[in-house]
């Protein structure tokens, strides 16, 4: 995993930043046809942090969490998951549903829908993006998601990536509709093999 | 005062300290895997992450397969006799109940196969275990008695 460490530089950031940016734009645009409202999800920031550190700003490992997880086939197979805090998916959930702050309580399937409706729209865009700057192709599976411990849900990385221990890419936004926003940390964890692929022609 | 050990991705750890509670928080497709010698109260939990190494490292406890040997090896090293372990193990869920995904991923249940052939090989029965479905659970060892308790995510801890 140092190898790609060391390919975590300012030059790559950069890189990553401005697809993140065009990948979450064009999630937000997504979302308002969906919501026939408009949403605007502001700037993202990317941080590399590394894997250890997620359970602790997610509130421990035993944590609930929301997990949505897409993978990509394609020229660059890889895989995404974006986890939010239990309590920042029951506010996403209102916010996308247009219900009173306080509303969800539970994740049945209409709000696990909504969610993996998130997780679509972000990763998908996020994908399509990746797949026209790097002139490459991605093909997104149908989402799924998990409401369980932040361990367990991260045991999904670990598990098909093999690896343990090495840095992830976190990408924090806010999505904000009517004057009310939801701060939502999406974490995008590349696995190791499609990130080392990924380089070389990002810097084609 | 009891005093919590977290036991890691790929770790395991071995006490003889009664105070000591071995902790693996949040298992998913992971697998606890416990072990308590009763006369020589040694107690030992590994927290396994895949079935088994492709690439030839085969002395990791990050797998199941030479994690279990570790933490056997660990146990004896420290006082326990093989004859005498008493095993139990949980965790090995498939997180991923989406169709298109989960066939691909079932690295929970090939950790569990792979822990009953290896537990098999060194002559070890599992005395409990609870395996599998598709939740995350926190796996803790009692150095103090050799209980080893389960608790799922919303749920209470129950003793295994």
């Amino acid at each position: 995993m140092s190898e790609i460490i060391e390919k975590f530089d300012q030059n790559f950031i950069t890189y990553v930043q401005k697809i993140a940016r065009e990948g979450m734009y064009n999630a937000a645009v997504g979302f308002a046809t969906m919501l026939g409202e408009r949403l605007t999800v502001t700037e993202p920031v990317l941080k590399i942090i590394p894997y250890s550190e997620i359970p602790d700003l997610l509130g421990g490992l035993e944590a609930e969490a929301v997990g949505i997880y897409l993978r990509a086939e394609g020229s660059i197979p890889s895989q995404f998951m974006l986890i939010l805090p239990f309590q920042k998916a029951k506010e996403l959930v209102d916010l996308l549903m247009d219900q009173p702050e306080g509303t969800t309580q539970q994740l049945g399937s209409l709000e696990r829908s909504a969610l993996a409706e998130v997780g679509n729209l972000t990763g998908t865009f996020f994908m399509n993006t990746v797949a026209t700057l790097t002139h490459t192709e991605l093909r997104p599976t149908p989402p799924a998601v998990m409401v369980d411990m932040v361990g367990a849900i991260m045991d999904i990385i670990v598990a098909t990536s093999g690896e343990v221990g090495e840095n992830v890419m976190m990408l924090q936004a806010s999505f904000e509709l009517n004057n009310r926003q939801v701060q939502a940390d999406l974490w995008i964890i590349p696995d190791a093999t499609s990130l080392n692929q990924f380089v070389p022609r990002s810097k084609a | 005062m009891t005093s919590p050990q977290n036991v890691g991705l790929g770790e395991l750890i071995i006490s003889r300290h009664p105070e000591d509670i071995l902790v693996a928080y949040g298992l998913g497709s992971c697998l606890g895997i416990g072990m308590f010698d009763p006369v020589a109260r040694v107690a030992g939990l590994l927290h396994a992450v895949l079935p088994e190494s492709s690439n030839g490292d085969g002395s990791s406890s990050k797998y199941v397969t030479s994690g279990i040997k570790n933490l056997i090896e660990g146990m004896v090293k420290a006082g326990a006799n093989q004859s005498r372990l008493v095993t139990r193990m949980a965790g090995g869920a498939n997180m991923l109940v989406c169709v298109s995904l989960s066939q691909a991923f079932e690295i929970g249940s090939r950790n569990i196969n792979a822990a009953h052939r290896t537990l098999q090989q060194f002559n070890l029965r599992l005395a409990a275990e609870e395996v599998g479905g598709n939740v995350g659970r926190t796996v803790k060892l009692y150095v103090v008695t050799g209980k080893l308790t389960v608790r799922m995510v919303g749920g209470i801890e129950h003793e295994l």
